[in-house]
């Protein structure tokens, strides 16, 4: 397919999913606004993880930031949404510059664990904060506008997916993708790692903390663990690597798969749904590590060698 | 992209497909899986034995015709937020306009803005924090009472106990519903004339409360209140023994009315003091189970395990709606809410009649664990049965 | 004074315990470079073992703990062998998602199994203690550091003496050499792995003991070791024994100082900080 098949198909798409609003019934508009931030955090943890290598952890506390920013905004200071999602989208800025510096310094596990640490530290601090509601959390005013918010989240997904396209094509994205592949040959080959790490981190935080702030203005209650949620930012992994990590649409196309699946299980089998969650895990990195979009590439040469393939290579 | 497409197009269709009923479905996201399982299945059992026995007994009346009652139950998975989006889906996919809640106050706080948003009615057994009352809501209703006043009743009877205790600590946890209980109780112990010795927040879930019991030993206190979850109270229970703590009567929010609690801690639950809005005895009446007690031991006998005032809240709510419906003469939303809004009816749970922010008033007996069973102590009226005060030291049990 | 006594007594038996609950961990970690998010789960499994012996048998808790060991010795075994294996040259993250599964249907499976009631492992021993000074000191907290130390000086005499624990820090050290030393690989993943299990299963009998179990207790077990492993260590299990106390003793002066909300903003930050400053844990080189 071409360059130019692809942005037609992607224009379409696009158009179709922006009149669900007016045609399908309000629990297909919630699931879409669910699914459509989920698509968001995992297409910027992509940025992160997926191109630059890097796992991290700590997205959910620039979701938090986000859902606070807002939440603090309009309950505390009387403050129209937008300016609760500047504001979020600062704080997760200022978390990116300042944390990020020393933390993208760590490699491997360790960066993987300290990000995870971060989040517990800032659920742990929230929860003390008097402004932040502490532990019992903070109620915002109710909105019957799903329409807005599914719009809103169309929107900021189609914007992430557009950076994404655009830094893949960048020589801002070669350097992350050599950082993820050797970090010292960057170096060598000229790539300011620090700044290149740094600024991926934060524009990772800005996207994410725009869709922690749309969801908690929608679901009107926020408390530190929720927002600061180890478990989402899995979430946002699994769905990325699902998908394909470091490229395009591979999170886009897993966050909308594992979604569409977890939520029919999750209204069919009830409790049984997150068991079967935990298996298609456990399945899908053994077989298919490198995702949707690799499966999608490799599959019409190899066929169904191509789980086996993945198998001998990995294993010990 | 393609696949893409045509699976969007198959959920959307197997959405759409489940649809109304003939029967008067109620609906309810209730955690019956994660951490709040273990309270959360009361729930489940409240809500099924309710409508089971109404059914039994003809159903629900409108306007001259029986209809039978059914249950849409989900498994939030202890997810606030997997819970919400659960109601817009019972609301909305499901046409389920009559609510039943979750347990736990902050649940309730987060899913009740769906009953508010699409203007159906909620009633909820499960949370008592005030916050959920205080947001001017229209369509929240509750039967479990104020948290502020749960410890009301216990402090009026530690007044006359003897020698009566003067120094009081106070512990909570940092969540919605033990934060309004220690807001409420601190006005209480302050019209008490008490001391307080201690007034610490500690963190949801912690498990070492050894630092402070240290402290509540060295400052030598005499009564120990405790709003806080079970896992927490029995780690307290137990690091008490161990750390040889025992102030003269120590109490607690939840736990004590429950069997496994008192299970899982054998003797070493004896002389802790608690409180239930609901006790089940021959003299609360219902008008479908008989009374209380008799809905204790068909309950028992149905599910193994005994039932506390979480489940016999459960059965109220349920037996609200059946009365509203039958009030209202129809399963409209608006107006089976306007005459929730109106009810007063005996249930076995007690009076159930809502105040205008929605909640229900109960008073709250105080119990304690004698022998390993539950023993009311101090009711309304002054002392039921007699407490053990002073509790002993533990080596001297 | 005597409260400042108290605590710091409260808080080094503590230590101990979060150390037993980190060893596995850490060394899976530092030999397998495999970060074993399941790793609390593992120790929940324990702890039904060692219940249902109790319980269910009427076995001394202290006599069911080396029966929990075994079984998860064995669980965890097969885990490795048959599961882990499969991933171990995969991307980093894999490796973490895999046992982030294990840990979502190991404990779902847990309450289908055991139900979500609280369940304690409650010897008729399991309150008495003695006054060392004006120290209320638990007896079974003294029991529980004791093995916890123990198990730690086995395992640390095990990986220096013992021909396979030599085996197991050659492969920590370079696979390739490891084969030349002998050794298959495999096999040495799993008993590692197995190994690390076994310390879970003990670490979840002492936790039954000395506080409560249901199938959600993992999460919050795995976060805990993570903070003391690290904050201790990879290196060698004596730096796990260090990092436990170090954190069971910051956690109770923060509780008694700052207030027992602010626990975990310290057991957290220092790892946090740890991790920034001296990755290689307190005791570590320096990298």
């Amino acid at each position: 397919m071409n360059r130019f098949g692809v942005v037609a198909i992607v224009v379409v798409v696009l158009a179709l999913l922006a009149t669900v609003p007016w045609i399908a019934s309000p629990s297909i508009i919630q699931f879409g606004i669910s699914t459509l931030l989920m698509a968001v955090l995992a297409q910027s943890w992509n940025i992160i993880g997926g191109y630059t290598g890097y796992a991290s952890f700590g997205n959910s506390v620039f979701y938090g930031l986000g859902s606070y920013g807002v939440a603090i905004a309009m309950v505390q200071w009387n403050l129209p949404f937008g300016v609760g999602l500047a504001f979020g989208a600062v704080l997760a800025l200022l978390f990116a510059l300042l944390i990020g510096l020393p933390v993208l310094r760590l490699r491997g596990h360790y960066f993987a664990i300290c990000t995870l640490a971060l989040a517990e530290v800032m659920t742990a601090i929230v929860s003390n904060l008097e402004i932040a509601g502490r532990n019992t959390g903070l109620v915002l005013p109710l909105l019957r506008g799903d329409a807005l918010f599914y719009e809103l989240s169309l929107g900021l997904l189609a914007l992430t997916t557009l950076t994404v396209a655009y830094i893949a094509r960048s020589r801002f994205g070669f350097g992350l993708i050599a950082i993820r592949e050797n970090e010292e040959a960057a170096a060598v080959m000229g790539v300011d790692t620090t700044r290149y790490k740094v600024a991926a981190f934060a524009i990772s935080g800005f996207f994410t903390s725009l869709a922690g702030g749309i969801h908690a203005y929608w679901i009107t209650f926020l408390d530190p663990v929720s927002a600061f949620d180890i478990t989402l930012n899995v979430k946002m992994i699994i769905m990325a690597v699902f998908g394909g990590p470091g490229s395009i649409f591979g999170p886009v196309v897993g966050a909308f798969l594992l979604s569409a699946i977890s939520e029919v299980l999750s209204t069919k089998i009830s409790t049984l749904a997150s068991l079967f969650f935990g298996f298609v895990i456990i399945v899908a990195v053994v077989f298919m590590p490198r995702g949707l979009a690799d499966l999608g590439r490799r599959f019409r040469s190899v066929g169904w060698r191509y789980f086996a393939e993945n198998v001998r290579r990995n294993r010990l | 992209m393609k696949t893409l497409v045509s699976l969007i197009g198959g959920i959307a269709a197997a959405l759409v497909a489940a649809s109304a009923s003939a029967v008067i479905t109620l609906g309810a996201s209730v955690q019956l899986s994660g951490p709040l399982a273990n309270t959360g299945r009361y729930y489940r059992d409240g809500y099924e034995m309710a409508i089971d026995t109404i059914n039994k007994a003809g159903g629900v009346k409108v306007g001259g015709k029986s209809e039978q009652l059914e249950l849409k139950i989900l498994d939030n998975q202890s997810d606030n937020n997997l819970a919400v989006r659960q109601y817009v889906q019972l609301v909305t996919q499901d046409k389920i306009s009559l609510l039943l809640g979750p347990f736990a106050s902050d649940a309730v706080i987060a899913t009740s803005s769906v009953a508010e948003k699409y203007q159906v009615p909620m009633v909820q057994g499960g949370g008592a924090s005030d916050q959920i009352y205080s947001r001017g809501y229209k369509y929240i209703f509750g039967t479990l009472p104020a948290a502020t006043k749960y410890f009301e009743s216990t402090i009026e009877a530690m007044g006359k106990l003897n020698p009566a205790p003067k120094t009081v600590a106070l512990l909570y946890a940092d969540d919605a519903f033990d934060v309004s209980v220690a807001k409420g109780t601190r006005d209480l112990i302050k019209a008490a004339g008490l001391t307080t010795a201690l007034d610490e927040r500690y963190s949801t879930n912690a498990s070492d409360f050894a630092s402070l019991l240290a402290r509540i030993k060295s400052a030598n206190v005499d009564a120990v209140l405790v709003a806080g979850h079970e896992t927490e109270i029995l780690n307290f229970i137990r690091q008490a023994k161990s750390l040889s703590v025992s102030p003269k009567i120590y109490s607690f929010t939840v736990g004590v009315p429950s069997a496994d609690f008192r299970k899982a801690l054998g003797k070493d639950a004896d002389f802790a003091f608690g409180m239930t809005s609901w006790l089940p005895t021959a003299t609360l009446t219902d008008q479908w189970f008989g009374n209380a007690e008799k809905f204790e031991q068909a309950y028992k006998a149905r599910f193994g395990y005994e039932p506390d005032y979480h489940a016999a809240s459960a059965v109220a709510d349920v037996e609200a709606y059946a009365k509203a419906i039958e009030a209202a003469g129809s399963t409209d939303p608006q107006k089976v809410r306007d005459a929730v809004a109106k009810l007063n009816f005996d249930s076995l749970y007690g009076p159930i009649k809502f105040d205008e922010k929605g909640q229900i008033s109960l008073p709250q007996t105080v119990i304690q664990v004698q022998d390993g069973k539950v023993v009311p102590i101090y009711g309304g009226k002054g002392f039921i049965e007699k407490p053990r005060y002073p509790m002993p030291a533990w080596d001297k049990r | 004074m005597d409260l400042l006594w108290q605590v710091l007594v409260n808080g080094v038996l503590l230590g101990g315990l979060y150390a037993l609950m980190a060893l596995g961990l850490a060394l899976v970690w530092g030999v397998l470079n495999i970060v074993n998010i399941a790793h609390g789960a593992f120790i929940m499994l324990g702890a039904y073992v060692c219940y249902y012996l109790f319980a269910g048998l009427g076995l001394d808790p202290f006599a069911a703990l080396p029966l929990a060991m075994l079984a998860l010795f064995v669980f965890g075994y097969v885990v490795q062998r048959y599961l882990l294996n499969l991933v171990i040259r995969a991307p980093m993250f894999n490796t973490l998602l895999i046992t982030f599964g294990i840990d979502v249907v190991l404990t779902l499976l847990a309450q289908l199994a055991f139900s979500a009631d609280f369940r304690t492992i409650n010897p008729t021993y399991a309150g008495s203690n003695f006054m060392l000074g004006s120290a209320t000191v638990p007896f079974v907290r003294v029991i529980a550091f004791g093995i916890a130390v123990g198990l730690t000086l086995l395992l640390w005499l095990f990986l220096t003496r013992a021909r396979l624990g030599r085996a197991i820090r050659a492969t920590a050290q370079n696979l390739v050499a490891a084969r030349l030393y002998g050794v298959e690989p495999r096999r040495v993943y799993a008993l590692t792995f197995a190994l690390g299990a076994a310390l879970a299963g003990a670490a979840g009998s002492l936790y039954g003991v000395v506080s409560q179990v249901n199938p959600y207790i993992g999460g919050s077990l795995t976060a805990k070791s993570f903070a003391i492993a690290i904050i201790g260590g990879l290196d060698s299990p004596l730096g796990v024994i260090v990092g436990g106390l170090f954190l069971g003793i910051v956690e109770s002066l923060t509780s008694l100082y700052i207030g027992p909300t602010y626990s975990d903003v310290a057991s957290f930050g220092i790892l946090v900080l740890v991790l920034i400053f001296r990755p290689s844990g307190l005791l570590g080189r320096t990298a």
